[in-house]
């Protein structure tokens, strides 16, 4: 095929329908005799369940069904199978489901769950992970040990639900150098949260002893199978289907409230209806995590790192979930940007009696890389080294090795700052201001990765010309399975996209796929879709070289036609063949399916890892420029730039619709979105009033330039482009604003008020005791003096 | 209690609570889910319908005093069933992602390109102080929203 067929700035086929309000997402689709459920939920961090009774809201008016624990027998968890679906016995955290209820109407199941009898005795409270870290601390799971284990390898105990470690080389030996100097920084970070404009929905139906699903989720095969999970059924009694979503940005990753409206659709024997509030929705939205970070690096006077020791701490909140798999992501985040000598890194979940927490846009990485190029900058303070001149000294290059050992191929990240400053020199100087604000400016790098992981794709040629292209992808409003996908179809088949049908996920038609998130859709979905219409390629032209009376390796697929190479106009319409094949032979169709070979790590040297190393690395520079309110301690954003290695940009405009919104949403980590748990252990935030996203008037235009041509097994050299531009926005703009101030900045949101403490030295200095001094002493499991390897 | 709506110039009856949420009679009872309750705070302009020509929040607008005013939904903006002016900038722009934000866009935006024809950059963003994205990061809509001024 072509490679450059697939490549145009395709516009969105479902865009006309979103403008004109006719789209239906989950939320707008009211079935015939629907039911509507709601979800009682706890009121305190955690406490015993003393009494249950749902005697009386039985009998409430328009009340069908009602379940609890008694209802949902199974465990869910990465890693370690750690969840219940309602509070047993032991509530966990504020918010944690008791039990659920379907009425008539949603005002009949809200007065039901009022009628609810639930006594609850209070137990021991973790809100931070200082108090579960603490020797003595009250255990958020006592039973720990008992729960089943879904991967070997991590150690836990206690409090600490996961650990992963990376020990390579001797860090002792290189921080006892004599020519280095030892840098230590600490960082906190809080909670963000995603703010999907449609909550988390979901309508479900029990037909012929069936589940089927309807949801909003990134995650269809994942919702199946933990809900036949927690429903103790076989997971084929379970279809998940996902009609258009209205934003997932991670939130969707994970099972949320389908085996509720489930296990009620079973009990009613109608369908029913379940939505989050808003508030449920602020409250419970498995947040990014709250995160503390100690740094510390030993350093040459001329720049070189010797050694390298972090000790990560991720807030999982009540349950493991998606951080126990995130603690791997600490090795890539602190350990793929620069060149390294000695290295050792341990990534802590930590539970507390606190809403869990989820993925997020580049989960993991925005926090660490804020930490580690704030870090970056303070090294190269104490070294007197230009902070640019220091990066451009260690990036990786060509055949440097990652901190778990693994070989980076191609010099991306040099290139891709010296294009930065291009672009910085090639614009405007700004101009000189006399209005008493304080100005700066920083370059940040960044490494995040494609999560690859297994997908399958199906497409069947329809005898009028269009091809059908059925698999488990979503769209989340990323534009993947809108613009890339159909767009890789049609390259190999001569077509044009919008001849290319996308099926709905549904994971009774379509194979199985890890879902829509980690910047994969693009490479997974997308290459075993490429291998599905290969398929379809060849079978159509060893029809169409019987029609044509020419050999199949003599004809090309190009405008709808089936060629002779060099020779436009000849041959067949593709509909022409297709019609011809399906009366001939039968209807015909192409399979694909990918997943990631793997990367494997320096034997020995991690433990506790879901991945050893990266499939696709994927890199980015950041740089932005700043003025600092010296009254307020506002900060204003004045120009934002990025250079994103991009593999091949199949779309260039899309993919700069992406970043666009992804460094938005990072100027709103950055800046003011902040989620704080009040001493009750409840969210404080818990609506658009009081929660802060980035408004129209807080942004500004961001300048972009796509890197293409870094080495990629994406198909048609493509990487994952909607994930990775947040990673870096906290890290440019806390290094600006550092710049301006030249005040240390240690957390984030950077908020006028903390901003203000900063200029006026009232901020007190980050201390974090719970992080051992000693790296070993932070470890469940010990690892030996010197390391390995 | 009866209550009378005119909605897209279709006169309609309800038969809801007087205080319900005007946003909530109209999807529920008439299916116009176009407006989505997303905030229900009056914050994120999701639900956004033109009341009499004013961009109003439906989620803050009780049924009951909805009545004896011209309702006009998202699903009635259309131009003789195509797109507006601004729907069809913002599909040229490319500017639609997940697409929750964009009914309640579409209805702030068909008023100011009405009354303000002479928008600026910073007119524009000021306007859209009421209309949350998540998603696009403002741009693609500012520049849509530049483009169907200039074609107006």
């Amino acid at each position: 095929m072509s490679d450059a067929s697939a490549t145009m700035n395709f516009g969105r086929r479902d865009a006309a329908d979103k403008l004109r309000g006719r789209t239906r997402y989950t939320i707008d689709r009211y079935l015939p005799g629907m039911l509507h459920a709601a979800v009682l939920r706890a009121d305190v961090p955690s406490g015993r369940i003393a009494r249950l009774d749902i005697a009386k809201a039985a009998r409430m008016p328009g009340v069908r069904a009602i379940v609890t624990a008694a209802d949902a027998p199974g465990m869910v968890g990465i890693g370690i199978a750690d969840h219940p679906l309602f509070a047993r016995d032991v509530i966990r955290y504020d918010g944690e489901p008791i039990a659920a209820i379907a009425a008539d109407t949603l005002i009949q199941a809200r007065a039901a769950l009022a009628a609810i009898d639930v006594e609850i005795e209070p137990l021991p409270v973790v809100l931070t992970m200082a108090d579960a870290l603490a020797p003595d601390a009250p255990l958020v799971h006592p039973d720990w040990r008992n729960y089943e284990v879904l991967l070997e390898g991590g150690a836990r105990g206690g409090n600490v639900a996961w650990e992963a470690t990376v020990v390579r080389g001797d860090v002792d030996t290189a921080f006892a150098r004599p020519d280095v100097e030892i840098i230590e920084s600490s960082f906190r970070v809080g909670r963000q949260n995603h703010v999907a404009f449609e909550p988390r929905a979901v309508i479900a139906s029990y037909e012929d002893e069936r589940f089927h699903i309807e949801t909003s989720t990134q995650v269809p095969w994942s919702v199946r199978n933990a809900t036949a999970r927690l429903l103790a059924v076989p997971a084929s009694q379970v279809r998940v289907t996902v009609p258009p979503v209205g934003g997932g940005f991670g939130l969707k990753f994970d099972i949320a409230i389908e085996p509720f409206a489930a296990l009620l659709a079973r009990a009613s024997g109608r369908s029913v209806r379940l939505v989050n509030s808003r508030e449920e929705e602020m409250l419970t939205c498995l947040f990014r995590e709250n995160a503390e970070i100690r740094i510390r690096s030993a350093v040459t006077r001329d720049g070189e790192i010797a050694g390298r020791e972090a000790v990560v701490l991720m807030d999982c909140g009540a349950y493991g979930g998606e951080q126990i798999f995130l603690t791997t992501m600490t090795a890539h985040t602190l350990g793929g940007n620069y060149s390294l000598g000695a290295v050792r890194l341990v990534s802590r979940a930590v539970y507390t009696n606190t809403a869990p927490n989820g993925a997020f846009r580049a989960c993991n990485g925005v926090y660490n890389t804020f930490a580690l190029e704030r870090h970056t900058d303070e090294i190269a303070a104490r070294i007197g080294m230009d902070p640019l001149a220091f990066r451009r000294r260690n990036v990786l290059g060509d055949g440097d090795l990652g901190a778990t050992g693994q070989v980076f191929e191609g010099d991306v990240l040099g290139p891709m700052l010296d294009r930065m400053d291009t672009m910085r020199d090639a614009a405007a100087m700004p101009p000189e201001r006399a209005d008493g604000r304080l100005y700066g400016r920083a370059t940040a790098v960044g490494t995040w990765f494609v999560f690859v992981g297994p997908s399958a794709a199906t497409v069947n040629m329809n005898a009028d010309g269009t091809a059908t292209l059925v698999t488990s992808g979503v769209e989340i409003g990323s534009g993947s399975m809108m613009q890339a996908l159909p767009q890789i179809v049609a390259g190999a088949l001569g077509l044009s996209p919008n001849d290319v049908i996308v099926r709905a996920a549904d994971t009774d038609a379509a194979g199985y796929d890890v879902g829509v998130g980690g910047g994969r859709t693009t490479v997974s979905l997308g290459a075993a879709s490429l291998s599905a219409a290969q398929e379809v390629r060849t079978k159509l032209l060893k029809v169409a070289s019987e029609m044509i009376e020419a050999a199949p390796e003599d004809l090309v697929m190009r405008s709808g036609r089936i060629e002779i190479a060099g020779a436009p106009g000849s041959g067949r319409l593709i509909s022409e063949v297709a019609a011809r094949a399906q009366g001939q032979i039968g209807p015909i169709s192409g399979t694909g399916a990918f997943t990631g070979a793997g990367v494997p790590a320096m034997p020995g040297c991690v433990a506790g890892h879901f991945i050893d190393a990266i499939d696709i690395p994927v890199f980015a520079v950041h740089d932005c420029e700043v003025a600092v309110d010296t009254e307020t301690g506002h900060v204003e954003v004045l120009s934002y730039r990025v250079v994103q290695d991009v593999g091949r940009a199949l779309n260039p405009r899309a993919i700069c619709g992406q970043i666009q919104g992804g460094v938005v949403q990072g100027l709103g980590y950055a800046l003011h979105e902040e989620v704080t748990i009040g001493s009750n252990g409840r969210v404080c935030q818990n609506g658009f009033e009081t929660y802060r996203v980035p408004l129209a008037l807080d942004v500004v235009p961001v300048e972009i330039n796509l890197y293409e041509g870094a080495p990629s097994i994406g198909p048609l050299g493509t990487k994952g482009a909607g994930e990775v531009p947040i990673l870096n926005v906290a890290a440019a703009v806390a290094c600006a604003i550092a710049d301006a101030t030249g005040k240390p900045i240690r957390e984030l949101p950077l908020t006028p008020p903390r901003v203000l403490e900063l200029l006026l030295d009232q901020r007190s200095t980050l201390s974090l005791p719970h992080i051992a001094e000693a790296w070993t002493d932070n470890l469940v499991r010990p690892h030996s003096a010197g390391g390995s390897n | 209690m009866s209550l009378s709506l005119t909605v897209n110039g279709d006169h309609l009856t309800s038969a809801a609570d007087p205080v319900t949420p005007l946003v909530d009679v109209l999807r529920e009872e008439s299916y116009l889910t176009g407006a989505k309750p997303v905030c229900r705070e009056g914050f994120c302009g999701a639900c956004m319908v033109l009341i009499d020509g004013n961009p109003t929040p439906s989620c803050l607008m009780p049924v009951a005093l909805a009545q004896g005013y011209d309702i006009r939904t998202v699903e009635g903006l259309a131009v003789n069933g195509g797109l507006n002016p601004i729907q069809a900038a913002l599909e040229a722009s490319d500017a639609v992602q997940c697409g929750m934000c964009f009914p309640g866009m579409v209805v702030s935006l068909t008023h100011l390109l009405t009354t303000c024809p002479e928008a600026t950059r910073d007119d524009i963003r000021a306007a859209l102080t009421g209309n949350i994205c998540r998603c696009t990061g403002y741009e693609r809509i500012i520049e849509a929203t530049l483009l169907a001024l200039a074609t107006k």
